[in-house]
């Protein structure tokens, strides 16, 4: 059983009369990459402010790495990173130089800094832009530095907020395939705060759905779906060579088969209470149609967040 | 500590490689050097006035001291404007703020750096106007005189940081660097320039000056030697000078003059302009006599500094900025 990292305890926040996080209870696991996912406005980057110390709570309290964050907040930035939505880097020096900066404040001896910047030049793919100032650097390139400047401390936990947002594919999947490869070969854990939803179903292990300021889900998106799946019915797309109109008949004569949707391109969709995929897979030979594919239909990403949303509402 | 140490070394660098400094520093330094030499033919011709009127003697209008007067808040004012509201806008503070130091290291590092580099300026261009004037007047300060100039830069760095800590005010209360800068140049026209037409209104105002209808030129002669008209003259400055006190620019010439020696805080062009002979003061009793102008300004500085660091700690990191 892996060891929470993160524990939020109903955490809030409020500006002015706006609710922006209401009592936050959240865990985050060692060695995860836990994806936040919310619209925006959601209070995604509000709960990161307050984990990172930045903006007090209102109310409630949480740990990063066992420290409070109120109370130890500075012991919090030293063992978390933070990758803020539209971080911002000293212009007129170069990368290598806001890299130096950073670690000072880390207070990274000289000697050991020298060589994890370098190290971090050439992991994020900036080496040769490394005495650059980076007022001519272009965003994906930004986004790279911020990443290293994330990494010098060698923290435990990393915190990205929206970190592809105005990326081209390219930059976008070098920063996706960044995280993941840190996740792996590091052990780091990620919270990874984001609106698409593509991009938490491709990196994260678990996910924590966040509505108006609240947790409304957080689980993997596997269970996600089932736990989708038990409440509605079950689906499964069959692809035929041939559908006669008897044979859909037949199928909707099956006990348990509630209704059959046709689809494109001779599909079939069959809606079951319980699973009769034998039977109707049986059925369907029988009336000397050959099954080209057959799959359960599973709930996408989208479907799951839409579903978890309106209940909510 | 160790983080204010970094960062203030960090915007040091800053400073002394940026345009705007260098810039501020070269007209600093070309305008000093030009008033040095001025200051020295005035001890030539006053050989009574001694080595300090380097940086009072205006032959020409303008003095070091007047200088700092019409200068001063502009330098102080541009090296501190931008300094948190520019990070806020560009997105560098959050992750300023995200690594392992305590908020106050970024605020003190800051005023730090502003005070070095404003320090760097003055002691710099005092030094070479002191060299300029020793070689032209083939004599250098007697210890007494050391010891006023030690006392006079130190009450320049004093009042070009109280400018500094109001431009980190004016930075952190607001957002964009374009308000900020308004507000600083706004600042900079009214205690340069506006106080002194309001002084000079509210005199006339207060102590108005009525003309004898007919007279002939005699008697306007025979008037403006009278002792109430010059009681009245009186009234009308001492009015002006209360209200251009107001001016931490008015009261570091009036610091600057007692420190000098000079009675009468009448160096620059602030303040009218009038025969009086030297009447020097010796250092302990200029010292005694620029206290209370040197408190005033040591007090604003407090007062800029703690509200900008109070209102930074206090700083709510949003979400977009």
């Amino acid at each position: 059983m892996p060891e929470p990292i993160i524990e939020t305890y109903e955490l809030t926040k409020y500006y002015g009369n706006v609710k922006a996080v209401d009592h936050l209870n959240l865990t985050v696991y060692e060695g995860e990459i836990f994806g936040f996912l919310g619209p925006n406005g959601a209070g995604k980057t509000t709960t990161l402010l307050m984990l990172m110390g930045l903006t007090v709570p209102t109310s409630g309290t949480a740990t990063v790495g066992g420290y409070d964050i109120i109370k130890e907040s500075r012991e919090v930035r030293r063992i978390a990173g933070m990758l803020p939505e539209g971080a911002g880097y000293y212009e007129d020096l170069t990368a290598r130089q806001n890299l130096d900066y950073i670690g000072q404040l880390n207070d990274i001896p000289e000697s050991e800094r020298k060589k994890r910047i370098d190290e971090l030049l050439e992991a994020v793919g900036l080496t040769k832009w490394a005495n650059t100032k980076v007022e001519k650097f272009s965003r994906g390139m930004k986004q790279r530095l911020g990443i290293a400047e994330v990494l010098i401390k060698k923290p435990k936990i990393a915190f990205f907020d929206e970190p592809t947002i105005g990326l081209d594919p390219q930059g976008t999947k070098e920063v996706r395939d960044l995280m993941t490869q840190l996740n792996k070969e590091h052990g780091l854990t990620i919270f990874l705060s984001s609106h698409l939803l593509y991009e938490v179903q491709q990196t994260c292990h678990r996910v924590g759905i966040i509505r108006g300021g609240r947790l409304v889900a957080a689980d993997t998106i596997e269970n996600l779906s089932k736990n989708i799946a038990e409440k509605g019915r079950m689906v499964i797309e069959f692809k035929l060579t041939e559908i006669r109109s008897d044979l859909i008949r037949e199928l909707e004569a099956i006990n348990g088969v509630t209704h059959i949707k046709r689809g494109e391109d001779n599909r079939l969709y069959v809606y079951m209470e319980s699973d009769r995929s034998r039977e109707v897979s049986e059925t369907i030979t029988k009336h000397g149609s050959i099954i080209l594919l057959m799959k359960p239909k599973e709930h996408s990403l989208e479907e799951i967040f839409l579903k978890y949303y309106e209940r909510e509402a | 500590m160790a983080g204010a140490i970094t960062v203030c070394r960090k915007e040091l660098a800053d400073h002394l490689g940026s345009k705007r400094y260098i810039v501020l520093f070269a007209l600093i330094l070309v305008l000093s050097t030009l008033s040095a030499y001025q200051g020295a033919e005035y001890i030539k011709d006053n050989p009574q006035a001694g080595f300090i009127a380097v940086f009072s003697g205006a032959r020409f209008g303008f003095s070091f001291t007047s200088l700092m007067v019409f200068f001063g808040p502009i330098i102080g004012l541009s090296l501190g404007f931008d300094a948190i509201n520019k990070e806020r806008t560009s997105g560098s503070l959050s992750m300023l703020l995200s690594q392992p130091i305590y908020r106050d290291s970024v605020i003190n590092g800051k005023f730090l750096a502003g005070t070095a580099a404003l320090s760097l300026l003055t002691v710099t261009t005092i030094g070479i106007m002191s060299g300029v004037a020793m070689s032209i007047l083939g004599f250098g300060p007697t210890l007494d005189d050391a010891s006023r100039i030690i006392l006079f830069t130190l009450l320049t760095i004093l009042y070009l940081a109280f400018w500094l800590a109001l431009g980190l005010l004016y930075s952190t209360v607001t957002k964009k660097t374009s308000t900020s800068i308004l507000m600083s140049v706004a600042t900079w026209l009214f205690f340069s320039i506006v106080i002194t037409i309001i002084a000079a209104l509210v005199a006339n105002l207060l102590v108005p000056i009525t003309m004898p209808r007919d007279t002939s030129g005699g008697n306007i002669a025979k008037i403006l030697r009278s002792p109430e008209f010059r009681e009245l003259l009186r009234r009308r400055f001492s009015i002006q000078m209360n209200i251009q006190r107001v001016s931490p620019a008015y009261l570091y010439n009036e610091a600057g003059a007692s420190i000098l020696g000079i009675s009468g805080g009448r160096l620059g062009f602030i303040g009218p302009g009038g025969g009086r002979p030297f009447k020097s003061l010796e250092l302990i009793e200029g010292l005694t006599a620029s206290w209370p102008q040197i408190t005033a300004i040591a007090a604003g500085l407090v007062i800029c500094f703690v509200s900008s660091y109070v209102l930074f700690l206090r700083l709510e990191i949003r979400p977009g900025g």
